[in-house]
């Protein structure tokens, strides 16, 4: 029951106070910078990683990201910072119906 | 990204992880909360990794479940700065030991020099430095502080007036000042002998000068012994009259002495103590615990140490606690009036010459009051009383 009006009081709250929407939904946030960083927040792992391709599962999906000689630089549990010379950021949508 | 500095305190080690899976396993890493960083790919098979020291430890357990294989390829941080420098330990002793030397050199005595004192002086000089143990090669901590070798060579060098000891670094400046003991007259001014206090003339040695007065004569203060004036009349010669008139004179002399006198005396027991004394710290180096003995006095001594030619703020203490003991001691009647004699005499002799005599003493009172004796003494004292006395221009003719 508090969980609920917790939920409810945040959704409000997003809404009226213009808050993000990722905090919200458990959307990935994606940062970049240029071609050479790429920073993504709520994240479910690694999926495959190579030089040239990058794969992360998210709640909902997989990012693919391409590009070229990728080290990651940092990874954590929910975050990854990756650099690199990046190309492409890809969402696969494995079945359509559970995205927005 | 964590700070690398505490990385690198902590210690990193670069892995190579090879094998299939191995995104996998660093999802299972990273979920476990071991941290990973600069993750790399090289070709199909192998990923390197840099991880924390402490990480790579449980790495093992997690490898063992999956089939990759790992293997250590760089180590870096603290820990292996460590190891390495264990490993080359003599290098780091050897450093250190010339640290030491270089300290212990510094608080060596390097140099005596002695300014301003004639080459018999300055002999006599380095003789009672070397007893006093100031000499090249001696470590300063063992030798006298600078006062105390001022004092010493003053007392026991004759012929100094003052000298001034300083320590510049690793040399001690002396500075002398002999004394110049005047030269005495060869030719005596013409003079009188005249009495220097009322006596009755024991004996006389009259070596140039006429005699005045006669043995068993009752003489006066400032009365003439030995006239200057010699030679017949008309024809008379002024001389400085010279000789030794030694006449009876009487003293009185009033002492108190306590029957019981309460005083301290060292024991000859004592503890030595050694700190390191670093600003207001103090560090114990040697001699710990509390002395066996209660009653005791303190003797604290400070020596700086130097370092080339800079004082550090270390500086090396020494304690020396010498046990005392409380003792009382008591006089009967008699020993107190023999020691109260004593004690007069002593008291009379040192307001007189070295060669006066004291040829007998009376007791005019004695009184024993409030644990005190209390005498009254009187003393015949046998003394030469001649004192020169310039002739006035006047009288000649």
């Amino acid at each position: 029951m508090a969980k609920k009006w917790g939920l409810r009081v945040r959704n409000w709250m997003a809404q009226k106070m213009d808050l993000p929407q990722d905090v919200m939904m458990d959307l990935p946030r994606i940062t970049m910078i240029g071609q050479i960083h790429i920073y993504i927040e709520n994240h479910r792992g690694l999926i495959t990683f190579t030089d040239k391709e990058l794969r992360l599962l998210l709640k909902q999906g997989q990012l693919q990201i391409r590009g070229k000689s990728f080290v990651i630089k940092t990874i954590l549990p929910e975050e990854i910072l990756l650099e690199g010379k990046i190309d492409q950021v890809l969402y696969i949508n494995e079945n359509p119906g559970g995205t927005k | 990204m964590k700070n690398q500095w505490i990385e690198f305190i902590s210690g990193k080690v670069t892995v190579k992880v090879s094998g299939r899976g191995i995104e996998r396993f660093i999802n299972v890493l990273i979920r476990n909360g071991l941290i990973v960083w600069n993750v790399k790919r090289h070709g199909t098979e192998t990923i390197t990794f840099t991880m924390r020291l402490q990480d790579a430890l449980k790495i093992r357990r997690y490898a063992r479940e999956r089939e990759c294989s790992i293997t250590f390829l760089k180590r870096a941080g603290m820990p292996f700065l460590f190891k390495r420098l264990l490993k080359n330990s003599g290098f780091v002793g050897g450093a250190i030991l010339f640290l030491l030397l270089i300290m212990f050199l510094s608080n060596v005595i390097w140099g005596i020099e002695i300014k301003g004192a004639k080459p018999a002086t300055e002999y006599q000089i380095r003789k009672e430095l070397d007893k006093m143990g100031v000499k090249i090669g001696k470590v300063q901590f063992f030798v006298d502080n600078v006062e105390g070798i001022q004092r010493k060579l003053t007392n026991n060098v004759g012929n100094l007036t003052w000298v001034g000891v300083e320590l510049k670094g690793t040399t001690y400046h002396l500075q002398v000042v002999e004394k110049k003991e005047p030269e005495k007259p060869e030719q005596l001014a013409p003079q009188n002998l005249v009495a220097k206090k009322k006596a009755v003339i024991d004996s006389m040695y009259v070596e140039t000068g006429q005699k005045m007065v006669d043995i068993h004569d009752h003489v006066e203060a400032g009365q003439l012994l030995v006239s200057g004036i010699i030679g017949k009349e008309g024809q008379t010669q002024q001389v400085a009259a010279v000789g030794e008139v030694w006449g009876e004179t009487w003293y009185k002399s009033h002492v108190e002495l306590p029957l019981t006198t309460k005083f301290f005396v060292f024991n000859g027991q004592e503890k030595q103590k050694f700190s390191l004394i670093l600003g207001k710290l103090e560090i114990p180096i040697w001699g710990f615990g509390k002395p066996e003995f209660k009653e005791f006095e303190l003797d604290k001594n400070m020596k700086k140490i130097h370092f080339l030619k800079w004082e550090l703020p270390i500086s090396i203490g020494n304690e020396t606690l010498r046990a005392r003991e409380e003792t009382i001691r008591t006089y009967t009647e008699k020993e107190a009036e023999n020691n109260a004699l004593e004690l007069a005499k002593d008291k009379i002799k040192s307001g007189l010459d070295e060669e006066a005599i004291i040829k007998d003493q009376k007791i005019l009172h004695k009184e024993f009051k409030n644990g005190k004796v209390i005498l009254d003494i009187h003393f015949k004292i046998i003394e030469n009383i001649a004192v020169g006395q310039p002739i006035p221009k006047e009288t000649t003719e």
